[in-house]
């Protein structure tokens, strides 16, 4: 383990990379809302960030992507949901802002212990 | 994960929306088109829009060989432009120039309404996709955020 890889600073790089994943299963979503029988795709958000923080770090898998169960589906197949994908995408910006924000006070106080408190 | 392939995704859904709509002004203009260069009154036109393929086999199978590709696919296409087989409209102008010689002129059957509902619907799903865009262009930027 390297100064810099301190166990906050794992945790929050695999929450940005999975957020990341997310948000592009949710264009995905959006992107393909009028194609017919096109099904919603999401990961388990908790299970793969359990996942990705427990294992080593050199295995790394992709998250495991399922569609979404118990959404209604339109006569032509098709079962995206605009106001699921909106609330989504909301969120996974915020869930970025915020994985983001403490990412970068980790470094300041690391940058903080290098240089002594500034003394 | 790149976050710049969330771009393409949502880029390929905009390309599509835009050719929804323009296939649907280009119905509305026709409505009254008698004539067209394949003989005939004009056709009324629809998009088949087409998921681009990304099950979890490719998804896991890019995955394992290179993981910045791995969610470069999955967006929307439009495989194809079909005409409606709907039989035209026939109305009763004798004087018409393209008049059959029973006086009936072949108009295209083009319901206004159906197409205003339409161009309405490829309106908001291009409003969704370009808020899909402006969430990716947000996060990237509070990730260069971190360098700071």
């Amino acid at each position: 383990m390297s100064l810099l890889d301190t166990p906050l600073v794992v945790a929050l790089s695999h929450s940005l990379d999975l957020i990341a994943q997310r948000q592009s299963l949710v264009s995905e979503n959006i992107a393909n809302i009028d194609t017919p029988g096109y099904h919603t795709r999401d990961i388990d958000f908790r299970q793969e960030l359990e996942r990705a923080t427990s294992l080593d770090q050199d295995v790394a898998r992709p998250p495991f992507v399922r569609e979404v169960p118990g959404l209604i589906e339109r006569p032509d197949g098709n079962n995206v949901s605009i106001d699921r994908e909106s609330l989504l995408m909301a969120q996974n910006q915020l869930q970025f802002q915020t994985a983001a924000q403490l990412l970068h006070s980790e470094f300041n106080r690391l940058q903080l212990a290098i240089t002594g408190g500034g003394q | 994960m790149n976050l710049f392939s969330l771009f393409q995704i949502s880029g390929t859904a905009l390309n599509a929306e835009r050719l929804r709509a323009e296939v649907v002004t280009s119905n509305l203009a026709n409505s009254e088109t008698t004539r067209t260069p394949e003989g005939g009154p004009y056709q009324r036109h629809m998009v088949v829009f087409h998921s681009q393929p990304a099950s979890s086999f490719h998804l896991l199978l890019t995955g394992s060989l290179a993981r910045s590709s791995a969610a470069a696919a999955g967006g929307v296409e439009v495989s194809q432009v079909v005409a409606d087989p709907a039989p035209a409209l026939r109305r009763y102008e004798p004087g018409h120039p393209d008049a059959d010689k029973d006086g009936y002129v072949a108009y295209p059957d083009i319901n206004p309404v159906q197409e205003m509902v339409d161009l309405m619907g490829a309106q908001r799903a291009y409003e969704l996709n370009a808020s899909a865009v402006q969430a990716a262009k947000q996060m990237i930027q509070q990730s260069l955020q971190i360098l700071k």
